[in-house]
């Protein structure tokens, strides 16, 4: 065929313009493959009519067309970005374990040692390559002022250590991953404190007390490998040598950081059980180098697992909408395919050039969406960069994130493909005759109109129509269904983690306020002051003392190993149990979640337990969740050993003003910190929960955003669709308003439908995911404190709203449908 | 006998790629109460636009329909509906019963959004509409089991459900056999000597010549009128009423 191609006269029509070029095409490619005749010419000339055929099939679906578009341009992006995080996260914490030499282990110790039987006990032990002892002045926030400030820093859960740059290992570093070195009036400072006061190089921070003040210009920030996240209660301010022997004489308690570095880090388990059982100082908690990576990585990692996740929905919503556009296509020219096949076209042509359109479209938007990612990667990494800092950057971080781009790509058109499969069940003479996909209304007698005695007619309709179509609402409730898991799964975590409830994920009962008294001089004293003040104090309604201390169990392999019991009465202030009570008598115990996994140790069994040197069995009584500590902890109604107690804590509920109390209690029980128990969870989880409320703000939006559109789309194409009905319905005498109530109801009907398998799903799938992400800290079962007006009222309703004006706006165009312009002549 | 229906100057303009087409051309028409009368014409001569704008279907651009002295230009969508359903019946060539519903609630949807009586009266006359017309026995089928006569007849029901004043007829028969047809037609026979009025389009002389008047439109204009009477049972069997209108017919050229 070397003649040009005449274009046939047809009548102009909009709908079936388009398929002149895919007939002509089709034709001609048939001529072509019979008559082996494929030239230069010819394909070119084919080309351009693919081109045109596409650009029509563009231009007549313009805004399903761009929003299926933005969908797989989102899902490709978040996933691009999702993986640089967890790669950059990956990469940074590496990196800065290795310019920071992180040590493998520390220990904590306040209180009186002696360096030289760790020095001995390190020349004896072969796993240590290195060992290093460095002080840490914990000075109480009441005497530091920031800035200008005339007041101290408020009373909180954080403890301030001064502490000089180690000379081994456990580097402080700067916010160029580099060494600090800081010269005398200097200070450096832990980013946790940059972002809370707002600190900037050349800000000055003044340490004060009744003797003396020294102040310090702000020279830089920290990044600290052991210290980064705001779990972790303790910073780290870098001051010089100079400066931290005069701060050692005139302020604070010392703590000691007896850190250790291994030949082989894999051996960490050994070694650290090793020290629990020697003699060497171990008044305070200890921390090893998994652990260290996990904390550091947590609240990113948790970050960049929800986008993957989102990233995984949208890419589903995509999917669906796709699926919609597909069949509405098929419906809409199923005529004309019938007419292909009955003129010889072969289906795997006619789909081909379907195929076409959505590869082009699928190319495009993951192409866009992967470029988008690279500008994006920045903001989604920008609180890695910060407290973990950049890594050199490798071709895996371009490729990975490529690859998940490639993988939406693929999931995207193998999906089309599926879709299409019913092209080989349309046959050319139903086609012809019926010129629909004969869509048929089965169970026409489901819920008759003429047995309906209650419900507004428009009602009935809009409800009925949901009942007997309802495979043609999936995409609708998917997306209702999806829209309100992203908002009340990410609300109730929060509500949460808020929560003073949330305490009894931390090992602890629900009290009003909480004293904690550590490291300090003559602390036993102090504490039994304490208690005597609180018994005689009247405004107190109920209070309990909890000594943590380091006990020896034995465990299942026979060995003694360390555990902190929090010694006390758990029945005053009750935990919520998993499994089991709390302890009553000093022969039971409760334990924490994993410690009892590690201990393969259930209700009703025994552990040995050495108190006074003496084996005591102590029989599980219950176990407990637990994120603090690294999950590992226990509790029992058996006297301290204050010889291995790490902190001193009492919880109280009172009968009077909450903050006055506070108050006398800071500076009756100075330098013990008082806080309320919202304050303590509000300050231990502060990263975590700003981040997440970030997050949900961004979910809220992007479900309602999700909402709006799809809703919008889908009904356009549905009054499209239902055209010729709604027409004669206008002809019967329906108004617009009626039409607008028949729609507004399938809309909320299915809207209804998706908030309530939504609520449901999100309270128990949801709060399923959430406690497998945080069992592993401990706390396997968590349950969501629901704030019902926030899921149960506000969402819904808003949604509602929402969903309600979307329809409006969107069904605008079934005022311009007339029965004119269906039968025109 | 008063008039039911008056236009006056009736245009209606389409525009295509920027040209203007009248496809209704300053049309007067006057039908009275109780007359039945049809309108034919060649393709495209606006006799399917004539109906809907005269029913208020289709907004017109010019000149005034005034029915039982309302001006409908002036009612706003909402009134116009009121009126649509409470005095005017359809009944299209298409047949276009809603697909999701069965056939005895198609007859009485419009009747239920009417209001003006309690749905146990409405369902007991959907129910007599049905035994009139011979097809009581479908009331619970599915659309899609009946043939187009027995669906035509629906629609028929459907129409007469708010006892209106007029009823549009657009090709009522033409996706019918001629059994069905002449059926049909008796059935708006019976309807017109009850005393509604009729009007339809059609293209066919033997569903015409069973009307009282004919009107003939060539591009968007009544060229002439044909009176014929109104039909008698005498008529039944004779061809007499047809080679008239076709006679008059082949002198308006057509």
């Amino acid at each position: 065929m070397t003649e040009a191609l005449k274009e046939p006269k047809v009548r102009k029509c909009d709908q079936s313009e388009h398929f002149r070029y895919i007939k002509l095409y089709l034709i001609h490619y048939q001529n072509i493959i019979k008559e082996n005749q494929y030239t230069a010419n010819e394909s070119n000339g084919v080309d351009v009519m693919l081109l045109k055929m596409l650009k029509k099939d563009f231009l007549r679906k313009k805004i399903i067309t761009i929003a299926v578009f933005i969908f797989i341009m989102l899902s490709a992006t978040l996933i691009s970005c999702g993986s640089n995080m967890f790669i950059d996260l990956s990469n940074s914490v590496d990196h800065l374990f290795e310019k920071s030499n992180a040590p493998h282990f520390v220990q904590c110790h306040s209180g009186e040692f002696n360096q030289t039987s760790i020095d001995e006990w390190t020349r004896d032990n072969e796993l240590v390559k290195i060992q290093q002892t460095a002080e840490s002045i914990n000075i109480h926030e009441s005497n530091v002022y920031f800035k200008d400030n005339p007041t101290p820093e408020e009373a909180g859960v954080m403890e301030m250590g001064f502490v000089k740059q180690n000379d081994h290992f456990d580097f402080l570093l700067d916010l160029h991953s580099q060494v600090i070195h800081v010269s005398n009036g200097e200070i450096a400072v832990p980013i946790y404190f940059m972002q809370k006061e707002n600190l900037k190089i050349g800000d000055t921070l003044r340490i004060k007390n009744d003797k003396t003040q020294m102040e310090f210009t702000v020279v830089s920030f920290i990044r600290d490998v052991q210290m980064n996240p705001s779990i972790i209660s303790s910073k780290r301010f870098v001051v010089s040598d100079t400066d931290f022997e005069d701060l050692k004489e005139n302020f604070g308690e010392i703590e000691y950081l007896i850190g250790f570095q291994l030949h082989d880090p894999g051996k960490i388990s050994e070694f650290t059980n090793s020290y629990r059982l020697s003699e060497l100082p171990q008044k305070g908690p200890s921390i090893d180098h998994e652990l260290l990576k996990i904390l550091n990585a947590l609240t990113d990692g948790l970050i960049a697992a929800v986008i993957m996740f989102i990233s995984l929905l949208l890419n589903i919503v995509a999917l669906l909408c796709l699926r919609f556009t597909i069949l509405a296509t098929i419906e809409e020219d199923y005529k004309e395919i019938g007419v292909m096949k009955a003129i010889g076209i072969l289906p795997p042509d006619i789909k081909r050039l379907y195929i076409l359109k959505y590869f082009v479209m699928a190319t495009g938007a993951c192409v866009s969406g992967y470029i988008l990612s690279l500008f994006l990667n920045k903001i989604f990494s920008a609180n890695i960069m910060l407290y973990i800092g950049s890594a050199p950057k490798s071709i895996v971080q371009l490729i990975i994130p490529f690859l998940a781009t490639g993988l939406i790509f693929f999931i995207v058109l193998f999906f089309c493909m599926l879709t299409l499969r019913r092209f080989n069940r349309i046959t050319a003479v139903e086609a012809l005759r019926l010129g629909n996909t004969g869509e048929s209304y089965t169970r026409n007698s489901f819920l008759p109109l003429y047995k309906n005695r209650f419900f507004n007619v428009n009602i009935f309709i809009g409800l009925r129509d949901v009942l007997l179509r309802f495979k043609l609402y999936i995409l609708l409730f998917f997306v209702f269904f999806i829209c309100t898991f992203i908002i009340i799964v990410p609300i109730n975590f929060l509500n949460t983690i808020e929560s003073d409830e949330f305490v009894t994920y931390m090992g602890m009962g629900d009290s009003e306020i909480l004293i904690d008294l550590r490291y300090t001089e003559n602390i036993v004293e102090r504490f039994e002051n304490m208690v005597t003040y609180i018994e005689k104090d009247p405004d107190v309604e109920k209070f309990s003392t909890l000594i943590i201390c380091k006990f020896n169990i034995i465990n299942k392999d026979g060995y003694e190993e360390s555990l902190f019991i929090g010694t006390g009465d758990p029945t005053v202030f009750p935990l919520e149990y998993l499994e089991g009570t709390a302890p009553v008598g000093d022969n039971e115990i409760a334990l924490s979640y994993l410690i009892a996994q590690e201990l393969e140790k259930s209700v009703g069994e025994n552990i040995p337990l050495v108190v006074d040197d003496q084996i005591r069995m102590m029989q599980v009584s219950g176990i407990y969740q637990d994120i603090t500590n690294g999950g590992k902890t226990a509790k029992a109604d058996i006297a301290p050993n204050h010889e291995t107690a790490l902190w001193y804590m009492v919880n109280l509920d009172l009968k009077t003003n909450i903050d006055e109390k506070m108050d006398e209690y800071a500076e009756a029980f100075y330098p013990a910190k008082v806080t309320d128990i919202n304050g303590y969870v509000d300050q231990t989880f502060e990263n975590t929960t700003s981040q997440l409320k970030l997050l949900t703000l961004l979910a809220v939006i992007i479900a309602i955003l999700v909402a709006m559109l799809i809703t919008s789309l889908f009904l356009k194409m549905l009054i499209a669709k239902d055209s010729s009905q709604i027409v004669i319905m206008k002809s019967l005498g329906f108004s617009l308003k009626d039409i607008q109530l028949q729609y507004i109801t399938r809309a909320l009907v299915v809207l209804n439908t998706g908030i309530i398998l939504g609520t449901i799903f999100s309270n128990t799938i949801g709060q399923s995911m959430i406690g497998a992400i945080i069992s592993m800290l401990g706390a396997p079962k968590i349950e969501f404190i629901i704030n019902p007006y926030h899921a149960y009222i506000l969402c819904p309703i808003g949604l509602m709203i929402i969903v309600t004006i979307t329809t409006l706006l969107s069904i605008v165009s079934v005022k311009n449908l007339n029965m004119s312009d269906m039968n025109a002549e | 006998m008063n008039n039911i229906l008056e236009t006056k100057e009736l245009r209606k303009t389409y525009v295509q790629n920027k040209k203007e087409h009248n496809v209704l051309n300053n049309v007067d028409l006057q039908i009275k109460e109780g007359e039945f009368i049809s309108v034919m014409g060649p393709s495209g001569s606006g006799k399917s636009t004539l109906l809907y704008n005269v029913s208020g279907m289709d907004k017109m651009t010019a000149g005034s329909v005034v029915f039982k002295g309302i001006e409908l230009s002036t009612l706003s969508e909402k009134e116009m509906s009121t009126l649509r359903l409470h005095e005017m019946g359809f009944v299209f060539q298409q047949i276009n019963l809603l697909k999701n519903l069965d056939i005895i609630d198609n007859i009485i949807i419009s009747a239920y959004m009417a209001k003006d009586r309690s749905r146990k009266e409405i369902n007991h006359f959907a129910i007599e509409l049905m035994e009139k017309t011979g097809i009581s026995e479908l009331a619970n089928n599915d659309i899609t089991q009946a043939s187009g006569g027995q669906l035509q007849r629906v629609a028929i029901c459907r129409s007469l459900i708010n006892n209106p004043k007029i009823i549009f007829g657009d090709e009522p028969t033409g996706a019918l056999n001629s059994k069905s047809a002449n059926e049909i037609m008796d059935m708006f026979k019976v309807i017109n000597e009850s005393g509604t009025t009729i009007m339809l389009v059609t293209h066919d002389v033997k569903v015409a010549s069973k009307t009282e008047r004919i009107l003939f439109m060539i591009d968007g204009k009544i060229e002439g009128e044909y009176n014929l009477g109104k039909f008698k049972e005498e008529d039944k069997d004779s061809t007499q009423r047809e080679e008239k209108l076709s006679k008059w017919l082949l002198e308006m050229d057509w």
